[in-house]
């Protein structure tokens, strides 16, 4: 067995040469006679191409290759293949690709964009989903019938996109008891920027009738068969491979501005490069996606949460993408943390002629769990009970069934929120401060998931004594590549970690993998690894086990060495075995492999969903306490405390990094990145001095504990621990405003203007006129009848 | 012939037009990547560089503004790769995640330091008010530098 503990803390290896400003990103990547290349956007949200002329751009001095529409003639989607690389005669958003040029330099590429001839007929935008879903709109794509379906069985229509719906049980029986209590709340998000630090970049190249893409991503998989589906080659024809990625966040877990780039080189025959500015960063971020949320239970007046309904609409923008997938996740979000004694839940990923939104850091579940705990709140306000005490009675526990049926195992948030109940001082929920200031306090719980999935390794034992890992896996700075995936193979064979080469990506190198994110590094890539180690570690042994007459399961690897066990000192050096081993039956190598989707939910119970019932929870307890400016609605916060379920910690100082930078993006969210997007379609935010992301002075230290021990399929117990820090920090701070301000919240981020409106009473209570009070006339059609 | 400066304790003189932003000349024409040109508007501070000892951001700064000035930049801070206190505390801490920002964290760091020695940890917090993080939530890096003063 893998005894990783003499592993713990290791450091990362990459923090020298990132400290020196010595590792080279993709943005930094330099080849030789390399080309720049830019990219021209539509500057209206929608209308029609009457022309677009490049003759006079590709006479322009320095200019190599120009492409369009004509060089790209795949579509590609998530669920339905609805988004080509280049608009084709129809404009959906403000920012939509057009052409792309590669000149010798930047400036030249741009002069020559602007001498692209471009004539566009604009019409009417529908900017938001109240526009897309009223009933005369006109359809943001009026082919969606005749979209390749890459997933079959979902409700789709008019400008809806996609639609997931869950119905466990008898809801209506439940609203109509006459014992309970009907509370219903509404719930509204913005957009969020990721503003990762390293634009969206790459360098690619066409060598021997291929495409060599480097790129700055999460999933070099996804981007070498995406690319070669728009182009319209074999993916064998593309190979991908990552430097060291600035951040990710979930912005780059899609393909983003690699085919331009890859077109731009097949036409020129030269290397091209192309970042995108951080305006342009800004403009077409593949955001988290604004939402509207309407949750209606049915509670008894003992606090059993009888019946639950809800509506999620998910803005995705022009085209489908994520938000598609994401749909899946309300089940899970919105539908956990508690008991149902039924429930029935639609999400719906609708149409707008914005920028396309994307995957960002416990997508989906960051608003849903805002949503879910505000309403929590409001529930036990109306019980009188304390919210302590209602979501005691009522969290997840051993045998309890999710949304979509599923059954849990194990108690995990009980003890999780008597652990909080332990680190928490024993202020109220709400007090005056000695300062003037209103003071707040909450605690919520949250419920997220792995995303488990296909992941591949490779191990070769080296004679010298190290081992080298191959796979796809990507640094994306949480570490899990320089960390928890050497500690793993090293534990395996018993080796130090450091003697663990970890190789970068590259598609032509290691298999098939989803990608990192979704907090499946260590789990998925980590488990592909681990069975490649083990099968390492029985090549070794059986060597081992001649050379020390000793049975193979008497024998153990420890600090570079196989011995037998109990008696340190004794049998060979790792290199002496793995040095025999070469010699008689050649290098020893391993291969492992991973993937999922072994737990069932309860049948007929989800429809349109990739997930209908998740294969490893991961859930978290929040608290904080805020103080409140009456005068300013400013909000401080004042303390933060988290309880996270990591199943085992690898590596708990790495954990702790991830919670509180997880935290302090959560806190930006909650509290003053705004997204807003003008009459004209276009993102407002350009750049960091109208978007605000939390700096130095805004944070606190997180108070932090690494709950273990509950139930996990990941290799060694592990679970993802990186994505769920920030899944409930929305909801905690806003759950401890609404207890300071004694208002409503229903809203975020919170910022100063808004918190005021509420303290001041004017604030409108929100209202969705595009969602109707009956669930069942929310859908395209009946949850659970086929196709027409 | 164009200006002449010192880098990294090296005589450069680079041939950009003057009015080029320092960090395009550090970057395109010196190969010091380091220098991130993150959000060229002066509000990220990932390309800050130390110009004559003070923390500049190599954005809004043009060559010709640095003439003759010495100019430090994170490659330039550590001596045949032997990393400073500041660095050194921060790999410690394992403070490090993505990394873009360091480069310039570890610039500001070093000169609120060297100007503050018994710097408090308020006195850091303020001093990185100009350098954003987007991965660690600064926790640690303040933490890092507050164990470099105690030394």
């Amino acid at each position: 067995m893998s005894d990783v503990s003499a592993t713990m803390d290791f450091r990362r290896r990459d923090a020298s040469d990132k400290l020196q400003g010595r590792t080279r990103y993709t943005v930094d990547r330099y080849l030789p006679g390399m080309l720049h290349a830019a990219v021209l956007r539509a500057d209206v949200a929608s209308g029609r191409i009457l022309k677009l002329d490049t003759s006079r751009a590709a006479r322009m001095p320095g200019v190599r290759a120009i492409v369009s529409t004509a060089d790209a003639p795949g579509m590609i989607g998530i669920g339905i293949a609805d988004h080509p690389l280049f608009a084709r005669d129809v404009i959906r958003y403000n920012g939509e690709p057009l052409a792309a040029v590669a000149a010798d330099t930047l400036a030249q590429a741009q002069a020559a964009l602007a001498a692209i001839e471009v004539e566009i007929a604009p019409t009417t935008p529908l900017l938001t989903m109240a526009d897309a879903l009223a009933p005369e709109a006109p359809l943001i794509h009026p082919d969606w019938e005749s979209y390749e379906v890459l997933l079959p069985g979902a409700a789709r229509g008019s400008n809806v996109a996609w639609e997931a719906t869950v119905v466990r049980g008898d809801v209506d029986a439940a609203f109509t008891r006459p014992d309970v209590v009907v509370v219903d709340s509404s719930f509204r998000v913005g957009r969020q920027n990721h503003v990762a630090f390293e634009q969206r970049a790459v360098v690619a190249a066409y060598e021997d009738g291929r495409f060599h893409i480097e790129t700055s991503t999460q999933v070099p998989w996804t981007i070498r068969n995406a690319t070669a589906r728009l182009l319209g080659v074999s993916p064998a024809q593309v190979r991908v491979t990552v430097p060291p990625v600035g951040g990710g966040f979930g912005l780059k877990f899609d393909l983003a501005i690699e085919p331009f780039a890859a077109l731009l080189a097949r036409k020129s025959r030269r290397p091209v490069r192309l970042v995108n500015s951080r305006e342009e960063e800004m403009l077409t971020c593949l955001f988290r996606e604004n939402a509207e949320i309407r949750i209606r239970s049915a509670v008894t007046r003992d606090g059993d949460i009888v019946g639950r309904e809800a509506v999620v609409l998910m803005d995705c923008g022009a085209y489908g993408g994520e938000q598609i997938f994401l749909t899946t996740m309300t089940a899970h979000t919105l539908g956990g943390n508690y008991k149902l004694g039924s429930a029935r839940l639609v999400s719906r990923a609708v149409y707008t002629n914005t920028a396309p939104n994307g995957a960002f850091r416990a997508c989906n579940g960051v608003y849903n769990t805002f949503a879910l705990e505000r309403h929590t709140d409001e529930i036990a306000a109306r019980l009188g009970m304390d919210p302590l005490a209602f979501r005691r009675r009522n969290v997840l526990g051993d045998g309890d069934l999710g949304a979509t049926g599923q059954t849990f195992e194990g108690d995990v948030l009980g003890p999780m929120l008597d652990r909080m109940a332990e680190m928490r001082p024993s202020t109220p929920a709400r007090q005056i401060g000695s300062d003037g200031r209103l003071h707040g306090r909450a605690t919520t719980v949250g419920t997220w998931f792995v995303f488990v999935g296909p992941s591949a390794a490779t191990v070769n034992m080296n004679a010298d004594g190290t081992a080298t890992l191959v796979t796809s896996g990507v640094e994306i700075g949480s570490g899990s590549m320089m960390q928890g995936l050497p500690q793993i193979v090293a534990a395996t064979l018993g080796l130090d970690p450091a003697n663990v080469i970890v190789r970068a990506a590259d598609t032509d190198a290691a298999g098939y993998d989803v990608g990192v994110g979704g907090g499946r590094t260590t789990v998925s890539l980590g488990a592909a690894s681990l069975s490649a180690a083990q099968e390492v570690r029985a090549k070794l042994l059986k060597v081992a086990s001649e050379m020390i007459e000793a049975a193979p399961e008497d024998l153990v690897l420890r600090d570079g060495r196989i011995e037998i066990a109990g008696a340190p000192g004794s049998g060979r050096t790792i290199v002496e075995v793995a040095t025999r081993a070469q010699a008689t039956f050649g290098p020893v190598s391993g291969t492992g492999a991973f993937t999922g989707g072994t737990v069932p939910s309860m049948p007929g119970c989800a429809a349109g969903h990739f997930i209908e019932a998740i294969e490893i929870p991961v859930f978290a307890v929040h608290d904080c306490e805020v103080a409140v400016d009456p005068d300013t609605g400013h909000v401080e916060v004042l303390s933060y405390r988290v309880v996270q379920d990591v199943g085992r910690a690898l590596n708990p100082r790495a954990i702790r990094g991830q919670i509180q930078g997880g935290v302090t993006q959560g806190l930006g969210y909650a509290l003053h990145e705004e997204v807003t997007i003008g009459s004209d379609g276009r993102v407002c935010q350009t750049g960091f001095e109208t978007y605000r992301v939390p700096l130095a002075l805004d944070v606190v230290p997180v108070e932090i504990c690494l709950h273990e021990g509950a139930p996990s399929k990941g290799p060694l117990g592990t679970k993802g621990a990186g994505e769920v820090p920030i899944l409930n920090v929305g909801a905690t701070i806003a759950c401890a405003v609404a207890n300071a301000t004694a208002t409503r919240v229903q809203e975020l981020p919170l910022t100063p203007p808004r918190v005021l409106g509420l303290m001041l009473g004017r604030t409108p209570e929100l209202a969705f006129p595009h969602i109707s009070d009956r669930w069942s006339d929310n859908l395209v059609r009946p949850h659970g009848a086929s196709e027409s | 012939m164009g200006l002449s400066l010192s880098i990294n304790g090296d005589r450069a003189t680079p041939s950009a037009d003057p009015i080029t932003p320092l960090v395009d000349v550090l970057r395109e024409e010196l190969h010091l990547t380091g220098v991130k040109p993150v959000c060229r508007e002066g509000f990220c501070g990932a390309c800050m560089v130390l110009v004559d000892g003070t923390p500049t951001l190599s954005c809004l700064t043009p060559l010709a503004l640095v003439e003759n000035c010495e100019i430090r930049t994170a490659e330039g801070l550590s001596t045949n790769g032997v990393l400073t206190p500041v660095q050194a505390a921060l790999e410690t801490a394992d403070a490090v995640q993505c990394g873009m920002c360091f480069p310039g964290m570890v610039v500001s760091l070093t000169h609120v330091l060297a100007t503050t020695p018994s710097a408090t940890r308020d006195d850091i917090r303020a001093a990185l008010t100009g350098n954003i993080c987007r991965c660690t939530g600064y926790e640690r890096i303040v933490e890092a530098a507050l164990t470099v003063v105690r030394k």
